[in-house]
């Protein structure tokens, strides 16, 4: 049942790759036109540059236009790859369902060896499918979203030509994290954090010939190579200490390492701090947080399913679920656990001041996934690992139903994404309009949706909590409450309500076909149901015995928690109503306070429009230093030394003296006895002076 | 010293006469001849060559042939004289010696012959 | 068999004799004949080639002397001997077609191969310098007149004429060596001078020096080569094939016996001497063939720079690279002969071509001939597994166990030049647009290239008769 669940997808993914192969291939039977294509993303790119350096907030809207010029008929069997694809990608989250049970309620921890892998000295290693009750949550989670999106895809996409590779990257994408949950060892676990990395580039950059797409898909490739460097690190690290990368080796021998010290360019760390932090590192870059968020608002260059998928649902959390994963290492590591609070807490606010003024719809959701997955750290940083899960589940379902509402009234308004150009949309797309409302008031926590258990048992663990940073996360969740609240609401008034800015798309504006109501309502479902049912699971009396041995958690936290002071629950929801109301006021009583107010202070509001000036810092700090060290070692390190006194140097010295002997030859007897007489001279001379030694 | 200058003696003697007979040639006709020149006299003589012209002039190339050919057997008479006057110390070996030679050149003269290069034209 | 006359045996001369005698009768058959029995003549001459070869190697084993030392038959002279013998043949079978046109039917040029294959075998035999200087100019002599066998063709005299002025200017240079030698040791046999020349005087180091400008004119090695490229283009191509074959044999043979019988005594001073031309010859050998239009002049830069690889055996001086050396010179003839085969083939509508872009394309109308052709450039580069690379693993082996990393080394990065040159050719033949198709190739281009071609080829395979032949040829100078 689990390798079905697990290869299912993987078994779709090939089938629509080899479609789409035959359909590119029926579409260029030479190959030729494909050349064209990828000079033209060569050639793209530098005009990337360009755009990325003035910054992408507003001209999301032309760029999207570009691929409905696309006039190809779409290839022979899309539809057959789509309801493949789909269809096995159902199968597979009903047999997650089904382990879900088994494994969760009835007990049944799965390890399945499927074959040897690595077998080369201390190394051994072999595929094995690993599945507790963290792994199951993630199963569901995962293949519960990516159902819903594949069946969300058939009616997004259908006028896109290339659905069947679409299909696949997402199939492919579906098999790579499902690789990753189910991991029993490190190494299996990269595999499946390099996959999942892959498929995102892919689907960023699925629109090749945007050259916009083309820099987001490169971007969030290498920022997220920033990630797995540490990550890497970090699983050598625990390999050069217990001499394994299997996860029940690793946790056995952790308590030993307990006072260990690695000597780390010098400095004695501490190895389980150090090891902590370089895999937290890993997750900093896959969960986008503070730092090593930048790709992530770039990546909604991708179609608006891609991102309810990769980048709110699952591939964002994996950060998340390693570091759960890793919980017995990171309860013996409270440094490292104070570090994840900090930069879970730091995001957490820093992701919701930019969401207050972004005007691109998917945007505003992105910088909210960004600043939930702070709290999710937060969660972990408390040692309060099932809340983090408990959080992860919720914001899946609420995060995937606002991704896939905005891909709706994206669909509705052909493709516009600028809120500033919608408005009064409610009577348009009332269902959608409804599934945002239910989406937002989820996120915001809203009393008895998901969001509102899940977060509010983060901001309790937060308080809590004794670390050193705890307060410090506290304070920012709270703080960031009230933002999600405001920016969220925001969005739902600037998108649905309010005069209409956009008469032509505002006229054209229609409800979007079944294909994509159907998973918004079972997301809007969810969003309702994944809360309630499950709090005691997660952030309750029932965590030991739910999660068993697959979490360690902090053994006080829970409790802790339902010893807290009667007001701290109530904070968040007070937050939350104060953001709505602000909303109201500024979006709907009083639109022109906005503006005065930005106005009034033109400086933070640049500085959050701005998104903090990170990209304009990192293009100071990182990206022109390299772009001038690769410009240096290209012209100077590789053009002038290596070229010039290396092949093409001495190349052109080999033609000179060849050009030099053979003027020597000159055709004249007397040159030629002249040659061979200095010879002679020349020997003699040598041994009259004694050089040849006598 | 003086023995090894003695027996050069004979050679000064020969250089002397030789002297005194070429230059008594030479000199002879400068006193006694009848000189009466005429242009048909002072013209080109036999060979066809003008007598003071340029020396890197073109010339039939058949000269060099016969000048050739003469020095090989002037060579091989040169050759011979000694071997005549050892002749008699030699013994057998000596003699079939410049036979061989001997035939190893008439061999040459023959090619000579049949390809005609002793004929002028 | 005795013969013998004043004591001294004819036996080891025997071949020689043949050869001389055999020629002598041909040229009376040419001459009585005319024109007409060029084709017969030349015949007779291979088949003439091929009886003194076998005399030759029917010789009774051993080491026979005779003439008082001057003649001298061991292991070494009938190995060389041989090639030279076989290269010589081939020449004269290459040269067929050249000599079947009407207006080119010399029965000469048979005969002056032989008399310059006999010079070869005087040479190669030679043991002291009197017989050496004989073999010298026998064999020099008839090259002269044979560079300029095709009198009509002003390239052809004028290479026959260039040769001959330096070809004396050299011989002068020998000759004088040899007298200084003479002087200082009082003897001009081999074996006397190395009992001799024990220490570096300067007056017999000078003679030395001469006399090896002399020889190093002889293999075409820098400064002593410039007459190389010039020639060769001149001079029609069987001969040039010629010019690139035998002679190379005699001279690098009486090179390598000179220096390593005669001044045994002196190897530091000679040594120096064969360094010095080796570098420069493997150096300009290389670079030089680069600048090259004309496949003629290439290859007299390619045989320049492939005489400094075999006397970088040499320059060892030892058994080895004696060894090295002669493995060298026979692959080299191998290569040497099998590429003029092709070089003669390419004609078109009967007029040969010469020059490099010629070949362009030659894989698409000619696949086997370009086959053949880039493996032996392939070789020539020193490619393994082919021949070319064995040759030059033996000599620089031979360097290496003697100390001489930086002609080892310098011989390495000049092969690595080298290979420049013939892989344009490969790259010429394989990937640039054909200009037109060949003439057929006759019969016996293609014998000659099969066979020299597939020794190339398969040399790797079974190297062994070979190495060992060369391996007690050189045993026998020590």
């Amino acid at each position: 049942m689990i390798q079905a669940l697990v290869f299912l997808p993987l078994i779709g993914a090939l089938i629509a790759g080899f479609i789409a192969i035959l359909g590119a291939h029926g579409r260029n039977p030479s190959g030729d036109e494909m050349d064209h294509a990828h000079d033209d993303h060569g050639h793209g790119d530098a005009s990337a540059h360009a755009h990325a350096a003035h910054g992408h907030d507003d001209h999301g809207h032309d760029d999207h236009d570009d691929h409905h010029h696309v006039a190809e008929p779409a290839a022979l069997g899309s539809r057959a790859a789509e309801l493949i694809t789909a269809g096995l990608l159902v199968v597979s989250a009903v047999l997650s369902w089904m382990t879900f049970v088994d494994v969760a309620f009835m007990h049944h921890d799965a390890r399945i060896v499927l074959l040897n892998w690595i077998n080369s000295g201390d190394l051994q290693l072999s595929w094995t499918l690993r599945v507790d009750t963290l792994t199951a949550v993630m199963l569901v989670v995962v293949t519960t979203v990516s159902s819903l999106v594949h069946i969300y895809s058939l009616g997004y996409m259908e006028d896109d030509p290339n659905r069947p590779r679409f299909m696949a990257y997402l199939s492919l994408f579906t098999f790579m994290m499902l690789m990753l949950v189910t991991a029993d060892n490190l190494l299996q676990l990269f595999f499946g954090w390099e996959g999942v990395g892959l498929a995102s580039y892919l689907l960023i950059g699925f629109w090749f010939k945007k050259p916009s797409a083309n820099a987001a898909a490169i971007k969030a490739f290498v920022v997220n190579r920033v990630g797995d460097f540490g990550f890497l690190l970090g699983i050598f690290a625990l390999f050069m200490l217990v001499g394994s990368t299997d996860l029940d080796t690793i946790f056995a021998s952790a308590p030993g390492l307990t006072g260990k010290t690695i000597n780390f360019f010098g400095w004695h760390a501490d190895a389980l701090t150090l090891t902590c932090l370089l895999l937290f590192v890993g997750a900093m870059g896959k969960s986008a947080q503070f730092l090593l968020h930048t790709w992530l608002p770039d990546a909604m260059e991708g179609p608006t399913p891609v991102s309810a998928l990769i980048h709110a649902a699952t591939m964002v959390t994996a950060g998340v679920f390693m570091v759960a994963r890793m919980s017995p290492l990171f309860e013996l590591a409270p440094n490292a656990q104070a570090v994840v609070m900090l930069v879970g807490a730091t995001t957490a606010f820093f992701a919701a001041t930019i969401g207050l003024v972004q005007n691109d719809i998917k945007r505003i959701v992105a910088y909210s996934t960004c600043s939930q997955l702070g709290y999710m750290f937060v969660a972990l940083g408390t040692g309060a690992y099932s809340v983090a899960m408990f959080h992860l589940f919720t914001h899946a379902f609420f995060k995937a139903l606002l991704f896939l509402g905005s891909g709706s009234v994206i669909y509705a308004m052909h493709h516009e994404q600028d809120i500033r150009k919608m408005g009064g949309l409610w009577n348009k797309i009332p269902f959608t309009y409804a599934m945002m409302t239910i989406g937002t008031l989820a996120l915001t926590g809203f009393p008895f949706t998901a969001g509102y258990f899940s977060k509010d048992a983060i901001i309790e663990a937060a308080y809590a909590s004794h670390t050193q940073f705890a307060f410090y996360g506290f304070l920012m969740t709270v703080v960031a409450a009230l933002l999600t609240s405001f920016y969220s609401w925001r969005l739902v008034f600037k998108t649905f309500h309010g005069e209409p800015h956009d008469k032509k798309h505002y006229d054209a504006a229609h409800e979007a076909p079944l294909w994509m109501l159907v998973p918004l309502a079972v997301l809007g479902i969810g969003s309702f149901a994944a809360g309630f049912p499950f709090k005691e699971l997660f952030a309750g009396h029932h965590v030991g015995e739910f999660f068993r041995e697959s979490l360690k958690m902090n053994p006080h936290i829970i409790e802790e928690m339902h010893h807290i002071p009667g007001w701290v629950p109530y904070v968040p929801t007070v937050m939350m109503v104060l953001g709505f109301l602000i909303s109201y006021l500024f979006y709907v009583r009083k639109p022109y306070l906005p503006v005065e107010l930005a106005n009034q202070h033109p400086l933070l509001y640049k500085f959050l429009l701005n998104k903090w000036y990170f990209d304009e810092l990192y293009e100071i700090i990182f990206v022109r230093p390299a772009k001038w060290i690769g410009h240096f070692l290209w012209k100077k390190g590789d053009g002038m030394i290596i070229d010039g006194l290396g092949p093409d140097g001495i190349s052109a010295r080999v033609l000179n003296i060849t050009r030099g002997v053979v003027k020597l030859q000159t055709g004249y007897l007397y040159h030629y006895a002249f040659a061979m007489l200095i010879g002679v001279a020349g020997l003699i001379t040598w041994f009259i002076f004694g050089l040849g030694g006598q | 010293m003086n023995g090894i200058l003695h027996n050069y003696l004979p050679l000064v003697v020969f250089i002397g006469i030789a002297s005194v007979i070429g230059l008594a040639l030479l000199i002879a006709p400068f006193l006694v001849a009848y000189q009466q020149p005429d242009p048909e006299k002072l013209s080109a003589y036999e060979c066809g060559f003008n007598a003071f012209d340029d020396a890197r002039m073109k010339f039939d190339v058949r000269f060099y042939l016969v000048a050739i050919l003469f020095i090989i057997f002037d060579l091989e008479v040169a050759f011979l004289f000694p071997w005549a006057v050892a002749f008699g110390k030699l013994g057998a070996t000596g003699f079939w010696s410049m036979i061989v030679f001997l035939g190893v050149l008439t061999i040459g003269f023959a090619y000579e012959w049949k390809k005609g290069a002793l004929e002028w034209d | 068999m005795t013969i013998t006359t004043a004591g001294y045996s004819l036996l080891p001369v025997l071949p020689e004799l043949m050869l001389a005698v055999g020629a002598m009768v041909l040229l009376m058959i040419g001459a009585f004949n005319g024109p007409k029995v060029t084709g017969l003549v030349t015949t007779l001459a291979v088949c003439l080639l091929v009886v003194v070869g076998a005399a030759e190697i029917m010789l009774p084993a051993g080491k026979h002397v005779t003439f008082g030392g001057s003649f001298i038959v061991d292991d070494y002279a009938r190995f060389l001997k041989v090639l030279a013998i076989i290269a010589s043949a081939v020449t004269l079978i290459l040269s067929r077609e050249f000599l079947a046109d009407q207006s080119r039917r010399i029965f000469e040029y048979a005969i002056l191969v032989l008399l310059s294959t006999l010079g070869m075998m005087v040479l190669i035999s030679a043991g002291d310098l009197i017989m050496l200087y004989l073999g010298l100019e026998l064999m020099s002599l008839a090259l002269y007149v044979v560079a300029a066998s095709n009198r009509d063709n002003a390239k052809s005299t004028e290479a026959g004429l260039k040769y001959f002025v330096l070809g004396a200017l050299s011989s002068g240079m020998l000759l004088y060596g040899a007298s200084m030698i003479y002087g200082f040791t009082g003897t001009v046999s081999f074996a006397g001078i190395a009992a001799e020349a024990k220490t570096g005087n300067i007056g017999l180091v000078f003679g030395l020096v001469f006399l090896l400008a002399g020889l190093c004119f002889k293999v075409s090695a820098v400064p002593f080569h410039m007459w190389t490229p010039d020639v060769y283009e001149g001079a029609p191509t069987p001969v040039t094939a010629f010019f690139a074959s035998a002679p190379k044999v005699a001279a690098l043979a009486v090179f390598t016996r000179v220096t390593l019988t005669a001044f045994p005594g002196i190897v530091v001073q000679w040594q120096q001497v064969v360094v010095f031309v080796s570098l420069a010859s493997m150096v300009l050998g290389s670079f030089a063939a680069i600048g090259q239009t004309n496949i003629k002049r290439l290859m007299a830069y390619s045989s320049i720079g492939h005489m400094g690889f075999a006397l970088v055996g040499l320059a060892a001086g030892t058994q080895e690279g004696a060894q090295g050396v002669l493995v060298y010179i026979a692959i080299y003839v191998a290569m040497t002969l099998g590429t003029f085969a092709i070089i003669l083939t390419m004609k078109r509508n009967g007029q040969p071509v010469e020059t490099i872009k010629d070949f362009a394309g030659l894989s698409r109308t000619n696949p086997i001939i370009a086959f053949f052709f880039a493996m032996f450039l392939f070789s020539l580069a020193g490619v393994p597994p082919l021949a070319g690379f064995f040759g030059k693993f033996y000599v620089f082996m031979a360097a290496i166990k003697s100390g001489l990393f930086v002609l080892a080394v310098v011989g390495v990065l000049a092969s690595v030049v080298g290979a420049f040159y013939y892989l344009s050719i490969v790259k010429l033949m394989y990937f640039d647009e054909p200009v037109g198709k060949l003439d057929p190739m006759r019969v016996e281009l293609r014998t000659v290239l099969a066979v020299a071609g597939l020794f190339n080829v398969l040399f790797f395979v079974y190297p062994a008769p070979l190495v060992s032949a060369a391996a007690f040829a050189a045993k026998s100078l020590f």
